[in-house]
């Protein structure tokens, strides 16, 4: 299908595969439409049909009451091209910068499925060809028979590989989640978009990164940390990882964060918060090179990190409420500039 | 300038912030910065997001959606992440009472806000307001490149090409936005986009040899102009097919 898409600074035309989503026909031909979630939330993609039909895949998308209502505005993540269209984004858009990694359709099998807490299961995803990301993307995933798509971040770091691995919280009321939990899904069969997210870490950084995670958010900073310690990052920078759950039956990854912190013991620091219950004597004892405190991780990582943000890059992710208290006391009370905070907002 | 009561001065505490709704329903948020007050536009110019919801230290606001940054005393873009500026409004401050008035177009524009009073007066002297109807051009390619045109309100829709072989170039909904601007350089023939009236708009044209007059006549704001003009320019450079 022959697709236009008029933006604010020119126009871009492209061809959109049958039934294929027109953010994601697009941006698989360079073009970097706006997004965040990508999966019918956040409402970032919303353009207006100026000539021509379109397929709403997801009527129910959450993300619509962000659409002014009889002016023909869409969400480009859930609308399909149904013969030729043009379409008008009324913010500006650039071609991707050359080098990025190419967000492109994939199809995959889902490897392994191991539950890390009551809620949190480590999810294993064979592609059936290679699909190269930077560390701190994600994929937008679903599987055949359950409507909507959902974002998860790769865990881990690896260029040519058909093997990524994510995070996956039970979410009540969240259709992929609840499936994946229901039964053995190994096996079963995914279609994925990705990668997509521009809180990405590259080693050319040359700053100081401070990691602020909370729940499965934590997914997409060992991506960021397991490339920077690929790359010896931390030789010549700090790391400082804050990684927030509940209660000590909550946390996961704790001998992988053990791992690369022994790897880096000057330069790289985790802690892990607690925010309902003290910490057991256990863990200290079980994990000597992480530091562990009470607390929502934005008010720990707030009281540890004072006097240290010198050339500091901040990534955030989790919860909104937590996203939203780390910017906060980033920006006011620790003066960081806007560009040295990454996220992607969900919601 | 038509001017309205907004507010107590006492409803916006020293380096806070609050949005208003104006009679005419229009949005705008107040911010004290440290005892004087001012006003710029309600929602993000990014996306549809109110700043009151944003963080406000007595000086830069941001938007909490994406960090977009302004020095809240000039509405100029800071930090290195906004792509526009905020409309600021003139604020007066009369028996503990807050008024507000709404600026010209020239005086929100991407090329000549921050000017001095002076330059800006002479500016706005030149300027002919001209209201389009939905459908007509302003102008097109090959025609002479004279003058340049500033936005009010309203929608200009940008072709390149000619006859049946031309090809959308954005657009601009932007009040204050500056197109038709190869009239502000020495070698302009000709246009080589057209634009047209997609929406009743009104926009204020200026000669551009006229307005290079009174430009260089105060260096100091023509500088001004000229640094933003050339970041314009270098924008659009970056996005081929571009007016």
């Amino acid at each position: 299908m022959r697709t236009q898409v008029r933006a604010r600074n020119r126009a871009y035309e492209f061809e959109a595969p049958e039934g294929q989503k027109l953010l994601f026909a697009g941006l698989r031909e360079g073009v970097d439409l706006p997004y965040e979630c990508a999966t019918g939330t956040c409402g970032t993609c919303k353009a207006r049909l100026v000539e021509g039909e379109l397929k709403d895949l997801w009527p129910e998308a959450p993300g619509k009451k962000h659409l002014k209502a009889g002016e023909g505005e869409f969400l480009m993540c859930q609308c399909a091209a149904a013969g030729n269209v043009t379409v008008e984004v009324s913010k500006y858009v650039y071609a991707m910068d050359p080098g990025v990694c190419m967000p492109q359709s994939v199809s995959g099998k889902i490897a392994a499925v191991r539950h890390l807490t009551g809620d949190v299961a480590a999810l294993d995803v064979d592609l059936d060809s290679p699909v190269d990301f930077d560390a701190g993307q994600y994929m937008a995933m679903e599987t055949p028979g359950v409507p909507g798509m959902r974002g998860y971040s790769m865990v881990n770091f690896a260029r040519g590989t058909t093997r990524q691995e994510f995070v996956v919280k039970k979410k009540p009321g969240g259709a992929f989640s609840e499936w994946l939990f229901s039964g053995d899904r190994a096996g079963s069969a995914l279609a994925l978009f990705g990668p997509l997210g521009k809180a990405t870490f590259y080693p050319n950084l040359a700053k100081n990164l401070l990691c602020i995670a909370g729940g499965s958010g934590i997914a997409g900073m060992m991506s960021i940390v397991d490339r920077a310690c690929q790359e010896s990052y931390f030789n010549q920078f700090k790391g400082h990882v804050f990684f927030g759950v509940r209660t000590a039956k909550d946390a996961f990854y704790l001998d992988e964060l053990a791992g690369f912190q022994a790897r880096f013991p000057q330069n790289l620091a985790v802690t892990l918060a607690l925010s309902d219950e003290d910490i057991p004597e256990s863990l200290p004892a079980k994990y000597p090179g992480l530091a562990f405190d009470r607390g929502f991780v934005h008010e720990v990582a707030k009281k540890r990190m004072a006097g240290n943000y010198g050339n500091i890059r901040a990534y955030l992710a989790g919860p909104p409420p937590a996203v939203d208290a780390s910017i906060r006391f980033l920006l006011l009370e620790a003066r960081l500039a806007a560009e040295n905070i990454r996220y992607d907002k969900f919601s | 300038m038509t001017v309205k009561r907004i507010c107590l001065a006492s409803d916006v505490p020293t380096n806070e912030m609050r949005e208003f709704t104006t009679d005419a329903g229009e949005k705008l948020l107040v911010a004290n910065s440290g005892g004087e007050y001012f006003a710029v536009q309600a929602i993000c110019p990014h996306q549809e997001v109110a700043l009151c919801d944003g963080f406000y230290d007595g000086c830069v606001l941001t938007c909490h959606q994406h960090l977009w940054q302004w020095d809240i005393k000039t509405g100029e873009p800071v930090g290195g992440i906004a792509e526009a500026p905020l409309e600021r409004f003139a604020v007066f401050v009369e028996g503990g009472e807050v008024f507000v008035g709404s600026r010209g177009a020239l005086n929100v524009g991407e090329l000549f806000s921050g000017l001095s009073e002076s330059t800006l007066s002479k500016l706005q002297a030149l300027a002919k307001v001209e209201e389009h109807a939905a459908g007509g051009a302003l102008y097109q390619a090959g025609d002479p490149a004279d003058d340049f045109f500033v936005l009010d309100s309203g929608r200009i829709e940008f072709q390149i090409g000619r006859d049946e072989r031309t090809s959308p170039a954005g657009f601009m909904l932007r009040k204050g936005e500056v197109f038709g601007w190869a009239a502000l350089l020495d070698a302009h023939p000709t246009r080589i986009a057209s634009a047209r009236v997609l929406e009743p708009s009104r926009v204020l044209r200026i000669n551009g040899k006229q307005a290079l007059a009174v430009l260089e006549a105060d260096p100091a704001s023509g500088y001004l102009a000229m640094r933003r003009l050339a970041g314009l320019i270098a924008r659009f450079l970056a996005a081929p097919g571009a007016r």
